[in-house]
């Protein structure tokens, strides 16, 4: 018995060293961490609409002016809960805040800052890139009512194809996304069944078609299942080499999500909304003025907060963004802002102090 | 029994022939503060995931039980019935799968096979339990999808079509079968493991005595080994059906989260550990994360059956047997 008791205690003594070991390893890392959080450096998190555009502006933002720009894209919804709590300085989404959410976040401004088109992408091997496709179709399809790829509609718009009968898959985003909030507000807009049966939102309940989460499984899905329809960002669908519609405008014109098309619908709101500063440029009017426009596009906002520690460092950077950072867009599918986006920007930042 | 004695617990353990030993009173704090832990945490989190689910709970009360709907009528409308059914089929389907086939593993395994082989096989059906779920999902969308939209559901469809789980084509890769059958890929290491070491502890002598009666391998097993570790087996399914009722990430990928309840499993569905994963970061409304967290509630009432359902039966199989 005596033994075996002694036996016991060199582990136990072993253990309570490990024990204070780990616990001052612990101790010297969150030090350390705290540390190493410096001053010259911008936390962001949101959308994953405007990732590459603000992949690229970290990059030349640091070497402009030394400032490090950290973005974790984890989705619209995200960027406003993580602006909310106060765990980034600033936030991004594509769907401007409700009233509710400015009352949640408590003293915060948002302003678009970048803009581009949603793409529907689909996979109908054989057959060429830039289809016609219609709102009212579209509509038809992501309600489950139009199943067919060879449905008399779909060849109506697509003489001389030679359209198979293969079941028509729509595809949607699983989880909360700017982009879902993008395409629903475009079927709201294009049909009437569609507004008043599921209607607009981050995510809806859809009636038909399956889910996948992120753009990547979105294309995932798309890439491997013939007959699938499906939506994300024009730059992702040109990156992964996925087939993407030309859609029918209010002038009926077809119009494909190229920077021409964003030019043109960029102009259909002027009138900013008072509190989001929100543009819809989705479906813009049938005019002359705007026959090239591609119909489903959107701004995407950054989201601040008016009493930030680091308003010094924040103001520059938006305003960078919004001016010298857009001639990193084109390269990407984001057009411009028009200069009214620019003017209405900065004097939304002036309400931004420390 | 004076052995009992002498191993007095609590406080007292400490004072054994009055002297004291820091180390002993070290242990016992350390681990009475870790079983506090583990307890404190529980009572936490339950409160927390009831205070988060409350409004929720308050507008839609039982009735969410019952109703299929989510963000319907301009995102006021929540309701967990089709997540529910979908979460039901899938962990039981897999249950379903992965019995016969991790049987069959542990019986191989401790039984039939020669040591070398033993040797080889074992660590590797258990390194199936290693691959981090989120990897097993992408392989459910990249490689196991096309397989069964392009072979297995044709093929299943074209004989079986005419049972109503069969009854559609799959025309896209998710689908709760394709839910079921990675559910029970990450099933079978823990059943067929489990299982196995169960297999390996049922006492020589009881099998020998079978086989010099002249029993069949096989009537060894059902006659034996089965019988001798009822209890246990029954134990290691319900821990799979845990471990399949609350995966989350895997499924998600792989199961086309659609608010429906299709009787055929080519057509897709969802279930509430999915549904919380994909939603609840970035969730719209308040309401809607609260009607999240009220699934969650869900769920752990699910877990909370099996656990209890495995407790009750190892309890009643162990007294029965006396093993």
């Amino acid at each position: 018995m005596k033994a075996f008791v002694t036996r016991r205690k060199r582990p136990l003594a072993v253990l309570s060293v490990l024990t204070v070991a780990i616990a001052t390893a612990v101790a010297i890392s969150v030090g350390g961490a705290q540390a190493r959080s410096s001053a010259d450096e911008l936390k962001g998190a949101g959308a994953t609409f405007p990732a590459p555009l603000i992949a690229a502006w970290q990059q030349k933002y640091e070497a402009a002016k030394g400032v490090k720009i950290t973005y974790n894209p984890i989705g619209s919804g995200g960027g406003i809960q993580a602006i909310t709590n106060k765990t980034v300085d600033f936030g991004a989404s594509d769907a401007p805040m409700t009233p509710d959410q400015f009352n949640t976040c408590g003293g915060c401004v948002e302003l678009p800052w970048a803009l581009s088109a949603t793409s529907v992408m689909y996979n109908l091997p054989g057959l060429p890139n830039n289809l016609h496709m219609t709102g009212p179709i579209l509509a038809g399809i992501y309600l489950g009512q139009i199943k067919k790829w060879d449905d008399p509609k779909i060849k109506a718009v697509n003489k001389g194809v030679n359209l198979p009968s293969t079941d028509i898959t729509p595809v949607y985003r699983s989880d909360s996304s700017g982009t879902t909030f993008n395409f629903t507000t475009y079927l709201n807009t294009v049909s009437r069944q569609w507004k008043s049966q599921i209607g607009r939102g981050t995510t809806v309940n859809w009636p038909a078609g399956v889910g996948a989460r992120g753009s990547s499984g979105v294309s995932g899905v798309i890439s491997r299942t013939p007959g699938a329809v499906g939506y994300a960002d024009i730059a992702y669908a040109l990156k992964n080499h996925l087939k993407f519609f030309s859609m029918q405008n209010r002038a009926k014109k077809f119009a494909r999500p190229g920077l021409a098309g964003i030019r043109a619908a960029a102009q259909a709101d002027r009138k900013f909304n008072p509190q989001s500063n929100e543009l819809s440029i989705v479906n813009p009017p049938g005019s002359p003025r705007f026959a090239k426009a591609y119909p489903i596009c959107t701004y995407t906002y950054v989201i601040l907060r008016m009493q930030s520690d680091k308003a010094n460092l924040l103001k520059p950077f938006v305003t960078w963004a919004l001016t010298s950072g857009q001639q990193y867009g084109p390269a990407l599918i984001f057009q411009p802002v028009p200069k009214y986006v620019v003017k209405r920007g900065k004097a939304t930042l002036k309400k931004v102090h420390s | 029994m004076s052995v009992a004695q002498e191993r007095a617990t609590g406080p007292a353990a400490l004072q054994r022939r009055g002297r004291f030993r820091p180390g002993d009173a070290i242990l016992y704090v350390v681990t009475c503060a870790a079983a506090l832990t583990g307890v404190v945490l529980l009572a936490l989190i339950t409160h927390e995931v009831l205070t988060q689910a409350w409004p929720a709970m308050q507008k839609f009360g039982l009735g969410f039980l019952t109703t299929q709907a989510w963000g319907d009528k301009g995102n006021t409308l929540f309701g967990a019935k089709s997540f529910i059914f979908g979460t039901v089929v899938t962990s039981l389907g897999a249950l379903l799968l992965a019995t016969p086939i991790s049987l069959a593993i542990a019986l191989f395994l401790s039984e039939l096979a020669p040591r070398w082989i033993r040797a080889v096989v074992a660590p590797l059906v258990e390194l199936l339990a290693a691959i981090p779920s989120v990897v097993l999902g992408l392989w459910g969308i990249l490689v196991l999808g096309p397989f069964i939209t392009g072979t297995l559901g044709p093929a299943i469809h074209g004989t079986l079509g005419w049972v109503p789980i069969f009854s559609t084509k799959p025309s896209v890769g998710s689908n709760m079968f394709a839910a079921i059958l990675i559910l029970t890929i990450m099933i079978i290491p823990i059943v067929s493991s489990i299982c196995r070491e169960l297999f390996v502890g049922v006492p020589a002598e009881l099998k020998d005595g079978a086989l010099a009666l002249g029993a069949t391998r096989w009537e060894v097993v059902r006659g034996v080994v089965f019988p001798y570790a009822r209890a246990g087996i029954a134990a290691a399914l319900i821990l799979g059906l845990g471990r399949a009722l609350g995966e989350a990430i895997a499924v998600t990928q792989v199961i086309g989260n659609r608010v429906a309840i299709n009787t055929s499993l080519f057509d897709p569905g969802d279930t509430l550990a999915s549904r919380i994963a994909g939603q609840y970061q970035g969730a719209d409304t308040a309401l809607q994360v609260a009607s999240l967290v009220y699934l969650a509630v869900i769920l752990l009432v699910f877990s909370l059956i099996a656990n209890l359902a495995a407790q009750l039966i190892v309890r009643r199989v162990a007294g029965r047997h006396q093993v």
